[in-house]
């Protein structure tokens, strides 16, 4: 590419530029058109789950509904509140979708292929991707509505608790790959991390569901209780910002499971062929979403007390425990800083795992319990409530 | 390529009296939790059990005892280990076993009784420590921190008291603001000599001198904002505007504490600086350190303020706090007088003997305050000890005590410290500052004697409540001023190990 | 080299919002434009709404907010720890134990405290 700018007459800089600027456009482009085939994806899998049929008339299996929805959102009257605090309020959609696809300019999609390979790429995730908080809250504030209002303080809350599992978690691949490169640490995944850290990918997506807003924890914009959140006040292309940051949100936490604990583009022949590592990455990251959806239409939505407590009492002490478990196990296996080959990581994964099946098994041994004891609790206090009453009813016979 | 350190190359054991302390202080917060409401007495015996063994592990140290390893510094040169980090710690171990004492009963009546109370002190007690251990700039910034945060929560314990919210505020907030000059300055020193360890900063300075760079300007800079930043902490004018208001808001216990450990770490910090780091910092044509004749305009102007504004108070808290910062002016003849070649060693330890005196004098007087205080926490006055002496005799006794030593009369222990101070002084050829602290000391007796005049000599109904945790802590303060003061060379055995590791 | 991929991300910051401010300008130029009184209030389901939403709230967020900054800057000391364990000896462990363990205090004390219940 370089080379034929070069040829048409521009200097080596500034042909190196705009090759750049065009990866950037392709790089960015193919995120946001993702996001239609995405929704597509959701619709039709959230269908499913509902016994539906889901999107099923614009195009073969309506798989142009979501270019039909994007005309008709553009075409959307902008309704704005008279109230608004106009420049958080205009930036907000803007910084909600770009914190998102910001993630996007260091992800490797092969081994060639990558827009930036920073030396510090996974703080650059976590510092980008922290970003939407703030453009939720700005949304929030700006909007002078109450229950937007109401929603940002809940933002508040929910994105920076559970930003802090989530970020324990990203330290488990730092570790064990020993670089911030996320193309580092795809590389060093002769076995996928999955293998050897299951409990630090449950709990990496789970914190990362909540930071999403989504699933379980989308209390940001429950219906029912503050009708859509912190988006209420906007219509039109700028609500559409919104709604393609957050699908775009949840598919990129997808490839980064997939990248950072699913080995990435790696698989057959990756490393020779090299588009064929962008297939095995989306192969993976679809499944990774797949899996999200399923948990977004399975559970029901968490009370904020439980979502707090879950996080702060469970999520995070689990999170440090984890990180100090896999930290001793590595130190005290010989030559962990030298893995170049399957071989070499077959021993360590297979410790880790076993380590982390008995960590399975005593949170799962501790949950029964904290159940049980709970609904003891429950069933002692009902029991004084019910005592009273067929005490009447005897009385009355 | 980095050489990959091992757990023996922090060499902890040299640091074992903070370490204890650092730990005791973590678990106490944590077991604090656990202690029922009416039972904190647990807490506070925890705390002076705490104390008191990083107490008996210093004083060991201190005495040649036991060899902790000192010398050798740890942390890799950020914490050194030496006779006065020891001294600086007993000083500052035995304020706050005083500051437990003192507090316990006055809080309990004041319904102020929270476990957080001894926890925060002994964190607090922990930064004084540091900062007499620091080997480093960045030591020093991060021992502050931990000396003065507590201390800004504490001033604001009797939180439904508007004064007491008054005085942890602006103690915040010129704290955050002293603590930004000394960032600032610390900074700058970095920028001129490439190092924040006190051995680089000092070997910086003879090579910046040698060659005569420009630099050596910036260094100037960065010194005058650290001692900016550290007279802020140890109340010295011009940076003093916050001492009156914060000792008369905050509690009277808190106070008793603050007062003294707050100076400690201050002092300590000071005397680290400028001894360790930049005892060499002399500009061409003259023959003592850059610093010295500022360090010594402050301590004239910090005597003279300190004691004039205190002849015209009338409650005892204000009255105290000027003498706070009288006192902090004669430390500062010694610190100046550090900045002779020759003369620092001598210095140096004028300065630990007389913050040794001060500490328990200066407690004691806050604790006669705490007992004469009522529980809505006013009745401060000078006219509420009227009398006291036929009350409490044995509480006025003590009190005339504190006064007279701090006052700097014979056979107590502040006379012995403005002894070591003013020879420092003169050993340092600072006659005209040295003759004005023994004329201000003049004006202070003034005052001082006052308090004891209104609790002999006038009519009135002085009245007061002890109970024996509180009298306990003012024996051992008034028992403490009269040994240092009758065997004065307990103070100088104390500080006799106190040397200066370079130049000097 | 390393700087040439941060030109990558510098244009990526540039360029990203040209990308997501197309479609918005593109929204503002064709979409109608028909305000009125009522269409500009606050949507409140309905009802007509009392008062600006910019009003005093719940201390509660705050102190979350607060627990998290404690643990956030805490977690940024973690990542050089994190990126050096291969070459660190037991030596390391051995300190981002106690690093955590004072995080862990940190932990018990708001816990107890009460200040992570929702009342």
């Amino acid at each position: 590419m370089t080379g034929f700018l070069q040829d048409i007459g521009l200097s080596y800089e500034l042909a190196v530029l705009v090759a750049k600027a065009l990866g950037v456009a392709v790089v960015g482009a193919f995120g946001l058109l993702w996001t239609l085939l995405g929704i597509w994806i959701e619709r039709k899998v959230a269908a499913r789950f509902q016994d539906r049929v889901g999107p099923n008339r614009v195009g073969p299996f309506g798989l142009l509904q979501s270019i039909a929805d994007a005309v008709k959102i553009i075409l959307k009257e902008d309704i704005m509140n008279r109230h608004v605090d106009r420049w958080p309020y205009n930036l907000a959609p803007i910084l909600s979708t770009l914190s998102v696809m910001l993630i996007w300019a260091v992800i490797p999609f092969t081994a060639a292929w990558v827009g930036a390979d920073l030396n510090v790429g996974v703080l650059y995730l976590v510092a980008v991707g922290s970003l939407g908080t703030v453009a939720v809250i700005m949304a929030g504030w700006s909007s002078n509505n109450k229950y937007a209002l109401i929603s940002a303080f809940r933002a508040v809350a929910q994105l920076i608790s559970y930003e802090v599992p989530m970020v324990i978690s990203l330290l488990v691949p730092v570790m064990l790959a020993g670089s911030l490169s996320v193309q580092a640490i795809v590389k060093s995944q002769h076995i996928a991390y999955l293998f050897a850290v299951p409990m630090t990918v449950l709990i990496f997506l789970i914190s990362g569901q909540a930071e999403n807003g989504r699933g379980p924890f989308d209390l940001l914009e429950a219906e029912s209780e503050i009708v859509a959140g912190f988006h209420i006040e906007y219509s039109g292309m700028k609500f559409g910002m919104f709604y393609v940051g957050e699908f775009l949100h949840a598919f990129t936490l997808s490839v980064l499971t997939a990248l950072l604990f699913l080995g990435g583009w790696q698989g057959p022949l990756a490393e020779k062929i090299i588009p064929l590592g962008f297939v095995y990455l989306l192969l993976k990251s679809v499944f990774v979403y797949f899996v999200l959806i399923w948990v977004r239409m399975t559970l029901p939505r968490v009370r904020i007390d439980h979502l707090l407590n879950f996080n702060w009492k469970f999520l995070v002490p689990l999170s440090l425990i984890n990180l100090l478990v896999v930290a001793f196990l590595w130190k005290l296996m010989p030559d962990t800083d030298q893995i170049n080959s399957f071989a070499d990581a077959l021993g360590p994964t297979l410790v880790l795992f076993l380590a982390n099946v008995v960590m399975f098994a005593g949170v799962a041994w501790w949950l029964r319990e904290w159940a049980r004891r709970d609904r003891e609790h429950i069933e002692a206090r009902r029991a004084v409530v019910a005592e009273p009453a067929e005490a009447t009813a005897a009385a009355g016979d | 390529m980095f050489t990959v350190p091992s757990l023996s190359d922090l060499n902890l054991a040299a640091t074992l009296p903070a370490t204890l302390l650092a730990l005791g202080a973590s678990v106490l917060l944590v077991l604090d939790l656990f202690v029922p409401k009416g039972r904190k007495a647990l807490t506070a015996w925890l705390a002076l059990a705490v104390l008191g063994v990083s107490l008996i592990v210093a004083l060991l140290s201190l005495g040649d005892v036991v060899d902790l390893g000192t010398g050798e510094g740890a942390f890799f040169g950020l914490y050194i280990a030496d006779s006065f980090t020891d001294a600086v710690s007993v000083i500052v171990l035995v304020t706050a076993m005083l500051g437990v004492a003192v507090a316990y009963n006055y809080l309990e009546r004041t319904g102020m009784q929270r476990g957080e109370y001894y926890v925060l002190l002994l964190f607090s007690a922990l930064g004084a420590m540091l900062m007499g251990a620091a080997g480093d700039l960045v030591t020093v910034f991060v021992a502050l921190e931990l000396l003065s945060i507590p201390l800004y929560i504490l001033s604001g314990f009797r939180w439904r008291d508007e004064g007491s919210e008054e005085s942890a505020l602006k103690y915040f907030i010129l704290g955050a603001f002293a603590s930004g000059f000394l960032v600032y300055g610390i900074a700058l020193i970095y920028g001129a000599t490439g190092t924040t360890a006190f051995g680089g900063i000092w070997a910086a300075t003879r090579d910046l001198l040698a060659a005569d760079a420009a630099t050596k300007y910036v260094l100037l800079l960065g010194a005058g904002m650290v001692l900016a930043g550290l007279g802020f902490k140890v109340a010295a004018v011009p940076f003093h505007m916050w001492t009156p208001d914060v000792y008369q808001g905050a509690p009277t216990s808190v106070v008793a504490y603050m007062s003294v450990a707050a100076k400690v770490g201050g002092f300590a910090a000071l005397v680290r600086v400028l001894a360790w780091g930049l005892p060499d910092f002399v500009l061409s044509g003259q023959s003592a350190a850059a610093w010295q004749s500022t360090v010594w305009l402050i301590a004239a102007l910090t005597m003279i303020l300190g004691n004039v504004v205190a002849v015209a108070q009338n409650n005892l808290k204000r009255l105290l706090a000027y003498s706070s910062i009288a006192h902090a002016g004669y430390i500062l003849i010694a610190v100046a007088a550090m900045g002779t070649a020759g003369v620092a060693n001598e210095a140096a330890r004028a300065v630990v003997i007389y913050l040794m005196a001060y500490a328990f004098t200066n407690v004691g007087a806050f604790a006669v305050i705490v007992a004469v205080e009522r529980d809505d926490g006013g009745h401060t006055d000078i006219d509420n000890v009227r009398g006291l002496a036929k009350e409490q005799p044995v509480l006025a006794a003590s009190m005339a005590v504190f006064m007279l030593s701090l006052a700097g009369v014979p056979l107590t222990a502040g006379f012995v410290g403005k002894w070591f101070v003013f020879k420092a002084g003169l050993a340092a050829d600072l006659v005209p500052v040295t003759v004005i602290g023994v004329l201000t000391s003049a004006i202070s007796a003034y005052y001082y004697l006052r308090v004891i005049w209104f609790m002999y000599f006038e009519e009135g109904e002085g009245k007061a409540q002890i109970a024996w945790p509180l009298a306990w802590g003012i024996s051992v303060a008034a028992i403490g001023t009269l040994i240092l003061g009758f065997f004065p060379y307990l103070l100088s055995d104390m500080a006799r190990g106190i040397a200066l590791a370079f130049g000097g | 080299m390393i700087l040439n991929e941060w030109v990558f991300v510098g244009l990526f910051f540039l360029l990203g919002p040209v990308l997501l401010v197309v479609p918005i300008a593109l929204s503002k130029w064709l979409a109608p434009k028909r305000p009125t009184p009522i269409k500009q209030d606050a949507y409140e389901c309905g009802a007509e709404p009392v008062g600006l939403a910019w009003k005093q709230f719940r201390a509660e967020y705050y102190i979350f907010a607060l627990v998290f900054l404690v643990f956030d800057v805490e977690l940024v000391f973690m990542f050089p720890w994190a990126l050096a364990y291969n070459k660190l000896g037991l030596f390391a462990l051995f300190e981002m134990v106690i690093f955590v363990l004072l995080l862990v205090v940190a932990l018990v004390y708001t816990w107890r405290k009460g200040a992570l219940e929702w009342s």
